[in-house]
């Protein structure tokens, strides 16, 4: 009992330096501009692109799209930015050196982002809502919610992994800066997957948001849990798998770097 | 005289040498441009889609990349002599600044327009999607006209960047804001009519509408009026600048802000 | 005949104003400089030494031409570095301290190369200049490297070099040893000294009393933006003359003993610095023997060590000069 309160208390203070780490970049303008401005003209960019394409009555489908894409930007920028911080400022060997729960500080920095994730995607939708006139009268909003939730965690999992790429790689933000837009192609948020060639279908489903944004839009139509919890459970694993393999390789690292090898990690 | 060009262009030449190791670069002209060509001819190009519509899904991933390269470039250069230490250094020396930014904008330009190569490939192969009507006279015009606008551009905001860090992050979290502004991949009558007023002041907006009605066969072809639309705001653009350079030589020498603090 | 001098400043005042906050804003003013006048004249290898913080740097980039006084005049080689801007900096070259202000993906030649293109010098002139000024700068041979490659000696050698361009007039050092090691930090002093035998004026700015005293014509002392002392090093020296200097050790210092001394007639200063369990203090004070009968008076019961009583020397007119007591 007593080793899960400190586990606890190290997880919520972890949470907190992280929050704290995450923002201290971040003036005003600099808040204004990425987690505000940037939602709003990407939702606005793609539901114009693509009304223009198909028609007004699709609004809603290009603005949800867009906007669960837009957790993996909280989701893999900030856990980046997390680790980049800890190297910056040279915390990252007392992180390595100290006998908390490697797995505890490991997923300590996604939640802050999962946290910010959400946040994006409701200032997103509900400017889009009011530009566009989006009716969700009809869909089951409450699993919507959960949907947001889920997808939240795994754009989280996948950016966990760039974290511990980044400890090798200094460029990982270009890497990130590709994958982000890429998911924009590849995972069905401003086009169904099934007009991807059969090899790309693939990466798409083996990448959380794919089968997340499938199960938003049935919500917003009005489906039920019981339609959509195949589609939930698959997304799940999913970002548990990148997590997972986050964390392995963070692991690795941590290993080779008492060995003497990484000096790039610290 | 000469010593000014000689000046410019070797401001150009080193932009050119710093772009072409940069990681950064490649992703702004080749990669993000060929991401948003494959997006919009996905999204646009559907059973049934007008030629016009194709068209935009063939060119707007390249004006967009075109764009980004110009006015991101030059804004993350500045960013980067801040913190190399070196903008300072170039403001001290008995060269005007903006024939500084002249060269480099210049080097952006040449990078930027690359941006077209892939992106129409992209469509060509990926999509086998043509341009419908190509008037080369005009189309070659009104690019020029682009550049012309961009240029402008790159050079009235390098002043308000050396300055104001934050003004960067500004435009850079609006820069989606910019293509839906200036039509880069769908027209702007489809906005809302208050969006297509600040549109109509933008000078690329005009410039971008000559390059399509030069590759569509469609619409009304007023080139002359538009051409003429996208140079005479650049041109004002141009007197807002001069007045920002000045700003910059005094506000920097007051405040030392072009030190990195 | 007097000549004019190469650089005359008059009541030059410059204060910053940073604004804190977000939503309240509040303006908080920062002197830089107080008002001081000083002349050099042509030729001459003067040093402006203080601590940092005392204004060297905003000095500097004011007779540079980066920065704006708020009242009072500064001229270079007789031009007004605020409204002759441009003649002002195609005379003169400057060097500030630290690896930054070069292109480190650049090789060294391409640095230059750039430079003397922004300095506007006719292309016949810049290539054999820069030729020399690699070779003088012990840089040739590694000029096609990229500067990242350079070690922090040889970044701070291509910043003379880039300083050296334009052939300058009067050349500004602003802290340029900072961060090299001793032996890199000679070997740009000797350089240095060389260039102000050539010829050269040169305004060098420096926290280190040794650099200033080794190398400089004439040193002024700057202290919260004010000159607290101008002349050669040995005039500087005399400012302690008639003092001497008392040293002990002790262990645990309570501060009204430390009052004590201070009080004593002829102290004019008491500094005390930690080392491990002890405390050294150092007394200056014009009449050493005395302080030193009163020693015991005042730190009765406290363990002395090392007690001792010696000749001033600069370092010990600077510490006075710039008053670091505690």
């Amino acid at each position: 009992m007593r080793r899960l309160q400190s586990e606890v208390g190290v997880f919520a203070r972890s949470t907190y330096f992280q929050y704290v780490a995450l923002f201290q970049w971040a003036t005003v303008q600099g808040y204004i501009a990425y987690k505000v401005l940037l939602p709003v003209t990407q939702i606005l960019f793609f539901v114009e692109l693509g009304t223009y394409a198909t028609g007004r009555q699709n609004a809603l489908y290009f603005a949800l799209g867009n906007a669960l894409q837009l957790t993996a930007n909280a989701g893999i920028f900030g856990v980046i930015a997390t680790v980049a911080n800890e190297r910056q400022f040279g915390t990252l060997p007392i992180l390595l050196a100290s006998p908390a729960n490697r797995l505890v500080t490991f997923l300590s920095r996604a939640v802050v982002n999962v946290i910010d994730g959400i946040a994006t995607v409701i200032v997103g939708l509900a400017v889009a809502a009011i530009l566009f006139g989006l009716d969700l009268q009809h869909g089951n909003l409450l699993l919507l919610g959960l949907c947001v939730l889920v997808i939240s965690f795994t754009t989280a999992g996948l950016g966990l992994l760039f974290g511990s790429i980044g400890l090798i790689m200094r460029d990982a933000i270009i890497i990130a800066n590709v994958v982000y837009y890429l998911l924009l192609v590849v995972c069905g948020i401003n086009f169904p997957v099934s007009r991807l060639p059969e090899v790309i279908q693939l990466v798409s489903y083996g990448l959380p948001l794919t089968r997340g944004v499938e199960a938003a839009r049935e919500a917003a139509a009005g489906a039920s849990f019981s339609h959509i919890s195949g589609l939930l459970a698959g997304e799940v694993v999913v970002g548990v798998l990148y997590a997972l393999a986050g964390y392995a390789l963070f692991r690795l690292l941590e290993a080779y770097a008492r060995r003497g090898g990484l000096q790039e990690a610290y | 005289m000469i010593s000014l060009v000689r000046a410019a262009f070797s401001a150009f030449a080193v932009s050119m040498r710093l772009r072409v190791i940069s990681p950064w670069a490649y992703l702004n002209w080749l990669l993000f441009p060929t991401i948003f060509t494959a997006i919009g001819l996905f999204v646009l190009s559907r059973p049934g889609a007008t030629t016009t519509q194709l068209a935009y899904g063939v060119l707007g991933g390249g004006l967009i990349g075109y764009w980004g390269v110009a006015y991101l470039d030059g804004g993350n250069g500045i960013q980067d002599e801040r913190w190399n230490g070196t903008l300072e250094q170039i403001f001290a020396v008995p060269t005007p600044l903006w024939v500084i930014v002249l060269g480099k904008a210049c080097g952006s330009l040449l990078f930027g327009i690359l941006s077209f190569l892939p992106t129409v490939a992209f469509a060509y192969f990926g999509f086998h999607a043509l341009l419908p009507g190509v008037d080369a006279a005009r189309l070659a015009i009104s690019i020029g006209v682009l550049s012309f606008t961009f240029l402008t551009i790159s050079i009235t905001l390098t002043p308000l960047f050396a300055l104001w860090r934050w003004a960067f992050s500004m435009l850079n979290g609006f820069e989606l804001g910019v293509y839906v502004l200036c039509g880069f991949m769908f027209p702007v009558t489809v906005l809302a009519p208050w969006a297509q007023v600040i549109s109509g002041s933008l000078s690329p907006t005009w410039a971008t509408r000559a390059i399509y009605a030069a590759t569509t066969n469609e619409g009304p072809h007023d080139f002359a009026l538009w051409w003429l639309a996208a140079i005479l705001i650049s041109l004002a653009y141009l007197v807002g600048a001069l007045f920002l350079y000045q700003m910059v030589e005094r506000r920097a020498r007051v405040s030392g802000e072009l030190a990195l603090a | 005949m007097q000549t004019a001098p190469a650089i005359e400043i008059t009541g030059l005042r410059k204060k910053y104003v940073n604004k804190r906050g977000t939503f309240r804003r509040t303006k908080v003013e920062n002197v830089a400089l107080a008002g001081i006048d000083l002349a050099i004249r042509p030729g001459e290898l003067f040093g402006l030494l203080g601590p940092n913080g005392a204004g060297k740097t905003t000095t500097t980039k004011i007779l540079t031409t980066l920065l704006l006084p708020d009242s009072g005049q500064a001229r270079v080689l007789g031009l007004d570095v605020v409204k002759q801007t441009s003649a002002v900096r195609s005379r003169i070259g400057f060097v500030f301290g630290g690896d930054r202000g070069l292109y480190w993906r650049l090789s060294g030649l391409n640095n230059l190369r750039y430079f003397a293109e922004l300095y506007r010098i006719p292309p016949d002139v810049s290539k054999r200049r820069i030729g020399e000024l690699l070779e003088r700068l012990g840089l040739a041979g590694r000029e096609h490297d990229k500067v990242e490659v350079y070690s922090r000696g040889m970044k701070q050698r291509l910043h003379l070099a880039r300083g050296l361009l334009n052939d300058p007039e009067v050349l500004f050092l602003d802290e340029p040893t900072i961060g090299l090691d001793p032996v890199g930090a000679r070997e740009l002093r000797v350089l240095v000294r060389e260039l102000a035998d050539a010829g050269k004026t040169i305004f060098l700015t420096t926290h280190y009393m040794f650099e200033a005293d080794s190398i400089c014509d004439r040193i002024a002392v700057i202290k919260k933006g004010a000159i607290v002392a101008e002349g050669t090093p040995s005039s500087i020296k005399r400012v302690v003359e008639n003092q001497g200097v008392v040293e002990f050790e002790v262990v645990g210092m309570p501060a009204d003993r430390l009052a004590g001394l201070r009080g004593l007639a002829g102290v004019s200063s008491v500094t005390v610095v930690d080392q491990e369990l002890a405390q050294v203090v150092t007394v200056h004070c014009t009449r050493p023997a005395e302080v030193m009968t009163q020693l015991g008076v005042i730190l009765e019961g406290l363990t002395l060590r090392k007690v001792s009583s010696r000749e001033p020397t600069l370092e010990d007119a600077y510490v006075q000069l710039i008053g670091e007591s505690t």
